[in-house]
């Protein structure tokens, strides 16, 4: 490669920690070349953002970095930190990960471009503010001009995504670095900044260093790949070969636990993830799923139009002025041995639908039958009696443990709470459940804090066991995890599905994972399921245009088959409506046994 | 913005309606302050006369309403020991409290923030840690007492400063006030530094910690992968992000400085409000305390409203009539 625009070697950084130096990644050497796409790729903890942040140096005080990072011939590690703040932002900019806090929430947009313009290319202020009016333009942000004056507040995700890009690119950087750009917004919103980012690199002619966990995105979009494990580089190829022929174990063990959308076609029931030895890579045949779905008797949850709406309340008398419809008029069945998934973006209510067939959120009408027992006017005795049926598991492990409560306690309570076993027999039980969530008896006196993530949601899915539902409603449960941690509490919850009949409402938004897991689907968009079906009807032969917009929206983690899409730049809309709003009845057809379609209603 | 405005003012309407109410069942309930007021020597016929002439004959609820009638005109009586109206009485001695007290809260702030800034940015310096020191010293230490070591050091052994009184004031649209003199200063600067000694250690701990929070914020480091200057970060993206909880508590603090002016006062002798309310309370000066207390109800809700105004210029998340879409 004839000069690399971003050449680091031997890269070792090192944070302090108790007034003792611990190394985070070791001994980092790889190039970027001039309009070339790099991405580090690896698990939390493997050291990939500390490796970005170190090229920018903005770890502060608590860190120190050693090596060398050449950029333009010049050692960035060694630059003053004065000279460092005119190539920050400058000759190479970047966008990090969480658009909804990268911007000042009390600047206005236009200032928070500005500024830069005017540091870096010393314009002055009417000049940069017709500047940033282009760059809106340039990253397609419609009437950028009257948006200049705006608070991030009113901007979404993915358009605050946008202004941070426009702000990174303001001054046509040689090189921009990416650290998980895409990996807090939605699928279809991921797609089109992605496409963004693609476009705008040929137009700019720049070079782009992408830190992410996601190998759909990879395969997606880096000409080269870098993978790291623990602080360690294991692996540096072009992309096109790590996805053939990765030489690494631990890069096939990451591979191999990447749910792939379309890999299931043809596959009527779920499949467990293929376990890989992480020393030898050798990878061990999947066993074949059991039919688990118990046909024959009455579904163990069984919702009829139920809604849920919130009101929202304005001025002094508290009218009501208008109404979130978080779920309008969804009805479905799930059986036992079954997994049902609500799958749908940020806001379409599946989370809401979850809640509220416990009775966590009010519903506002419908009926909810789970096990045969009515949860819509059940009092406070028999609903206790309904919620032992049904368990909740939630996206984030740590915060739904008590961080003070050792996890053996933890699991005993709902037994103990519920009257079904004495103290010392709820401990001991506690114990069992643990092994069979896959940790071991002892750990029954630790302390969330001393677990791994993925053990912690292990602990979450005894707990959720320790009654002995039928139903367990799965909110985002492996969505916080990484890849092969994932994949590995995804085979426990089919294991123990096989093993004791139980029933799943899986909601997420993650439609690979969903594919793994699912028996039947449902999509939802704005509160209604727009498509209901067995997965493989869904999934082969997607009805609504909202489903086939979603399963397009998905990177594919194969770099041979990179698509060349047009996402439509539509934001995700609100189910926000005026106080008398009645909303349409709603038609479905039937396309296969089964799968049902809701009929686009003609304005 | 217009019916936000109208729900604050009745909010304060209620607030002056249950305060009074209290105010009047308490006082009853305590005692009479025909008792207090009179020579043990006075005749019965006089006394009657008194009780009278004050309408403390006729039944609780017949008092309040006569008052709250009167209270509509703008007259809220007349005070038992001076005769004059009570209205009069406080409003001669407001200006001189109301002086104090900002002076006091203009200290607070001007000392205050600069140094929890300091303090916020380098924590774990010396420099900081003196601060902080300070800052403790200033929470835990009685103000009376500060007030007289003060006086000791500065009137009674450098002989720098007077000790008590306002010093020369001037009039401005009819409203004495001594800030515009040098003799005015003189005497101003011991007491409202005593005041704003608690205040100063509270600003220095709230920008302190709302420095130390918005550093870390993901909008600071986004600031610093632009290439700003360290003095922009700070002066733009920092302190008005800090600003906003320090406004809200400042607001309530203005509250009470002009409350807690009465220990200052007394110590002074400053001719504010604070010793009137005293001595009113000890003979049970009716009208005075009800005047007094209706004043201060709606100097905290202005003050209020002036805050959650201010609130919603700096913060542009706040909307003053609730979620605007």
């Amino acid at each position: 490669m004839s000069n690399p625009i971003l050449s680091i070697s031997g890269l070792t950084t090192s944070f302090r920690t108790g007034g003792q130096w611990r190394d985070v990644i070791r001994d980092i050497s790889f190039d970027i070349g001039p309009q070339e796409t790099v991405a580090v790729v690896g698990e939390s903890g493997s050291g990939k953002s500390v490796t970005a942040m170190s090229v920018m140096r903005l770890l502060g005080g608590n860190a120190r970095s050693s090596g060398r990072i050449g950029f333009d011939g010049r050692d960035l590690l060694s630059l003053p930190l004065e000279e460092m703040q005119k190539i920050r932002g400058n000759r190479i900019g970047m966008i990090f990960q969480e658009p909804m806090t990268s911007l000042n929430p009390v600047l206005k947009i236009g200032d928070q471009i500005t500024e830069v313009l005017m540091q870096h290319r010393g314009l002055d202020h009417a000049t940069a503010t017709t500047e940033a009016v282009r760059l809106l333009d340039k990253v397609r942000i419609p009437s950028a001009k009257a948006r200049l004056g705006e608070y991030p507040m009113n901007f979404s995700g993915g358009m605050r995504q946008r202004v941070v890009i426009a702000i990174a690119l303001a001054c046509e950087p040689k090189l921009l670095i990416a650290d998980e750009p895409t990996t807090a917004l939605d699928v279809t919103i991921q797609a089109q900044i992605l496409e963004l980012i693609k476009t705008l690199q040929q137009e700019e002619g720049m070079s782009v260093l992408f830190i992410t966990h996601d190998m759909g995105v990879v395969a997606e979009i880096s000409d080269r790949t870098v993978v790291m494990y623990r602080g360690d580089i294991v692996e540096t190829d072009t992309t096109r070969q790590i996805f053939r022929k990765a030489s690494h174990p631990y890069t096939r063990a990451l591979l191999s636990a990447v749910p792939q959308l379309g890999s299931m076609a043809g596959q009527p029931r779920p499949l467990r993830f293929p376990v890989v030895d992480m020393k030898t890579g050798e990878i061990a045949p999947v066993p074949p799923t059991a039919d688990t779905v118990r046909h024959d008797i009455a579904p163990v949850l069984k919702v009829e139009h139920l809604i849920t709406r919130f009101p929202v309340r304005k001025g002094i008398l508290r009218r009501i002025a208008g109404r979130v419809h978080a779920v309008e008029d969804i009805s479905f069945d799930l059986h036992a041995g079954e997994t049902l998934s609500l799958v749908g973006e940020s806001g379409c209510g599946k989370s809401t639908t979850g809640r509220s067939l416990i009775r966590l959120e009010k519903m506002t009408s419908g009926r909810v039958q789970i096990d045969g027992k009515e949860v819509t006017k059940a009092n406070q005795g028999s609903l206790a009696e309904i919620r032992r049926e049904a368990q909740m598991i939630f996206q984030d492990p740590f915060e739904s443990l008590n961080p003070r409560m050792r996890v053996g306690r933890a699991i005993a309570e709902p037994m103990i709470a519920h009257g079904l076993a004495s103290s010392s027999e709820a401990i001991r039980r506690a114990g069992t459940l643990l092994e069979q969530v896959g940790l071991s008896a002892a750990m029954a006196d630790r302390f969330p804090h001393e677990f791994s993530g993925g053990q912690r949601q292990r602990v979450c899915i005894a707990r959720a066991l320790a009654l002995d539902p039928k139903l367990i409603v799965a909110d985002e449960s492996v969505s916080a995890l990484d890849v092969s941690i994932k994949a590995q509490v995804i085979n426990l919850m089919l294991d123990l599905q096989e093993k004791l009949g139980l029933g799943y409402l899986f909601i997420s938004h993650d439609m690979a994972v969903v594919e793994r897991i699912s028996h039947r689907v449902a999509v939802m968009y704005l509160g209604e399921i727009v498509e209901i079906g067995p997965r493989q009807s869904v999934f082969e032969n997607p009805q609504h245009d909202y489903t086939r917009k979603l399963m397009a929206a998905v990177p594919i983690a194969d770099p041979t088959r990179r698509q060349t899409r047009r996402i439509a730049d539509s934001e995700i809309r609100s189910p926000y409506r005026a106080a008398d709003y009645e909303p349409a009845k709603r038609q479905y057809r039937e396309i296969s046994p089964g799968h049902f379609v809701q009929l686009t209603v003609e304005k | 913005m217009s019916s936000y405005l109208l729900s604050r003012i009745l909010q304060a309407i209620m607030t002056l309606i249950v305060m009074s109410v209290l105010v009047f069942v308490g006082l009853y309930m305590i005692g009479n302050p025909v008792d207090v007021l009179l020579s043990p020597s006075a005749t019965p016929a006089e006394r009657l006369e008194i009780i009278q002439a004050f309408g403390l004959d006729r039944p609780v609820w017949e008092q309040y309403l006569l008052f709250v009638s009167k209270a509509l005109t703008g007259d809220l009586g007349n005070s038992f020991v001076f005769n004059q109206p009570a209205l009069d009485l406080i409003l001669q001695r407001m200006p001189a409290t109301l002086e104090l007290a900002f002076t006091a809260l203009l200290m607070a702030l001007v000392i205050g923030i600069p140094l929890g800034i300091r303090a916020g940015l380098r924590p774990d310096g010396l420099v900081s840690k003196s601060i902080m020191t300070f800052s403790i010293l200033g929470f835990s230490l009685p103000t009376f007492w500060i007030g007289l070591i003060m006086i000791l050091s500065f009137s009674v052994q450098l002989g720098w400063l007077p000790a008590s009184g306002r010093g020369d004031t001037v009039d401005i649209f009819g409203v004495p006030v001594s800030f515009l003199t040098l003799n005015g200063w003189t005497h101003l600067i011991l007491p409202a530094f005593n005041l704003a000694l608690f205040k100063i250690s509270l600003v220095i701990r709230l920008t302190r910690a709302g420095v130390m929070e918005v550093m870390q914020l993901d909008f600071v480091r986004f600031a610093r992968a632009k290439g700003l200057t360290e003095h922009r970060i700070l002066r733009v993206h920092v302190l008005k992000n800090t600003l906003i909880p320090l406004i809200t508590v400042i607001g309530l603090e203005l509250g009470s400085l002009i409350a807690f002016a009465v220990v200052t006062e007394t110590i002074f002798a400053w001719p504010g409000m604070g010793k009137l309310i005293i001595d009113a309370i000890a003979v049970l000066d009716r009208p005075v305390i009800l005047a007094y207390l209706m004043i201060t109800v709606v100097m905290f809700s202005l003050i209020n409203l002036l805050v959650d105004i201010l609130y919603s210029v700096v913060d542009p998340r706040v909307r003053l009539e609730g979620a605007s879409r």
